[in-house]
């Protein structure tokens, strides 16, 4: 009827498949705050934030504006910035919280050691330039898809990330 | 699926990189630098996924029961109304002629959100279908993109009007038909009883007489003109009133009421409005309690109603389709509709009321 379609312009939010958009994004937004600020709890609050209000204001998200995954991280990456003003301090990444099947424990350590090393590491970098490394790694973004979110252009993307990575093998 | 972790995999790729085994510089190596950045990813902790998730599907229940889901109201609307000439008298029914609905004023009605949500849950989110059997006659087919208005108009056999005025930034973007439609229902009695009981509604009679009595509803061609900006947009509709074949002396008050009672319209207002309505000209327009605001407004001396669905979460989303007036966030959109002689119009959009309003009175 003319009303269906009308609402559907208006509120540009027609029914989608929640879940399945929840199980395809709650990883790259876990991931992006895991990357962005270390520790896996304070990851867990963020992520927890930002999709209770991606999805309180889920019907304002316009399909034709943009993908959902960057709707959702545009929400996060604000999220992320909340975090930061009210915690000047950076929590460490976590070492392993799970144990990798057919590890000797010297294996385990060993690589416990390789994961708070590089935490360490991603701790010492500048806010742009980690938050670049967690839309690029953690949420697994292309460098086209970061410069639209972020206002860069792509190849400086590609620049600061090769630079970064170069920088976090140097301090290794 | 989780990934599981090399011991030593960082360590050695690092020694790899440093002695130079992997260069940096070469393609290969880039991808490398790739692979061992994204070690460190998790999948996150199942039982927190569902935690997160369960608390997010009550935001999706609590949103379909504090918002206006102006799709499904729209579709109650229309059911509604198709619902309410159901009801024929004995002996008027032996009758060829058929009474007429069409659009001539709208009424805002308040219901109980909660209850939306309590349709869903019992499946009944096809309003249509709590009243019995619907038919597709004619299907509207696909939207037909067209060039202009005027171009719309000489496919729809309407002068199409636009307006002279809009807001600043907004630009025609595009201009499409919907097709024709028409539908047939077949009232159901005990499935319409069958719900008032569930819904515990037991001071409502349905009669018999309204089992098997059909209503025919056609919608005609309506034409979209879409304006949009970066951030706001708006659609201007217009099409004839669409038609409902009633069955003669339908008691149209009595099912009006059982129609408002079902959406979860208090009963005393049902009552109430069910009297003072003219059901012929009269379309019902669902607007949920403490989600929208809605008042009466007149455009080209022609009654019309403004309904503004608002929400104030002014954290959520920071900049992100919608706009604000004086603190009041507009994302939702607001619509206003009227009618002229045998057209409907309505404008809809994330704009401010007032420049909704202005753009439907340039409507010419």
């Amino acid at each position: 009827m003319v009303f269906n379609r009308l609402a559907t312009f208006v509120f540009a939010a027609t029914e989608a498949d929640w879940d399945a958009l929840y199980a395809e994004q709650l990883p790259r937004v876990y991931n992006f705050f895991r990357y962005r600020v270390g520790d896996g709890a304070v990851a867990e609050d963020l992520t927890s934030i930002t999709f209770e209000k991606a999805w309180q204001a889920r019907n304002r998200y316009r399909r034709d504006l943009g993908a959902f995954s960057t709707w959702l991280l545009t929400i996060a990456r604000n999220v992320a910035v909340d975090h930061y003003r009210k915690h000047r301090h950076h929590e460490p990444l976590d070492a392993l919280d799970e144990v990798p099947g057919g590890q000797t424990p010297e294996e385990l350590a060993e690589h416990r050691s390789d994961v708070e090393r590089l935490g360490r590491l991603l701790e010492q970098l500048p806010e742009r330039e980690r938050e670049l490394v967690a839309l690029k790694y953690g949420s697994e973004m292309t460098n086209r898809a970061i410069a639209r979110l972020t206002g860069l252009s792509e190849s400086n993307v590609g620049t600061i990330l090769y630079r970064t990575v170069q920088g976090l093998r140097d301090g290794w | 699926m989780v990934e599981r972790h090399r011991a030593g995999t960082i360590a050695r790729m690092f020694h790899e990189m440093n002695s130079g085994r992997i260069g940096v510089q070469d393609e290969r190596s880039f991808t490398m630098d790739e692979h061992l950045m994204h070690e460190l990813r998790r999948d996150p902790d199942p039982e927190f996924a569902v935690r997160l998730r369960e608390r997010l599907r009550r935001h999706e229940h609590a949103g379909a029961a504090l918002r206006w889901r102006p799709a499904f109201a729209a579709a109650v609307t229309v059911a509604v109304v198709a619902s309410l000439f159901m009801f024929p008298s004995v002996r008027a029914s032996a009758q060829a002629m058929l009474d007429m609905f069409r659009v001539r004023n709208f009424a805002a009605v308040e219901f109980d959100p909660e209850r939306t949500q309590k349709l869903r849950d019992l499946k009944q989110d096809n309003p249509v279908l709590m009243f019995g059997r619907q038919e597709v006659i004619e299907k509207p087919g696909d939207p037909q993109t067209v060039a202009t208005p005027e171009a719309a108009g000489a496919i729809v056999g309407i002068d199409v009007r636009s307006p002279s005025e809009l807001p600043d930034g907004l630009a025609l973007q595009k201009v499409w038909i919907e097709g024709a439609g028409a539908v047939r229902f077949t009232a159901d009695a005990v499935r319409l009883r069958s719900l008032l009981e569930t819904l515990e509604i037991r001071d409502l009679d349905v009669p018999q007489s309204l089992d098997g009595q059909v209503v025919s509803v056609r919608k005609p061609q309506v034409v979209y003109q879409e304006y949009t900006s970066e951030k706001r947009h708006a659609v201007l509709i217009q099409a004839k009133s669409p038609e409902v074949s009633l069955p003669p002396g339908a008691d149209l008050p009595q099912l009006a009421e059982i129609g408002m009672r079902i959406l979860g319209v208090d009963a005393t207002q049902a009552r109430r409005l069910s009297r003072s309505v003219d059901w012929h000209t009269t379309l019902l327009v669902p607007v949920p309690v403490n989600a929208s605001s809605f008042r009466g407004v007149e455009i080209h001396g022609s009654p019309g109603l403004l309904v503004t669905s608002s929400s104030k979460d002014p954290g959520a989303a920071r900049g992100e389709n919608h706009t604000r007036d004086k603190g009041r966030t507009h994302g939702d959109g607001s619509i206003v509709m009227w009618t002229e002689g045998e057209r409907v119009f309505a404008v809809a959009g994330n704009l401010r009321d007032f420049e909704l309003l202005r753009m439907a009175e340039s409507v010419r």
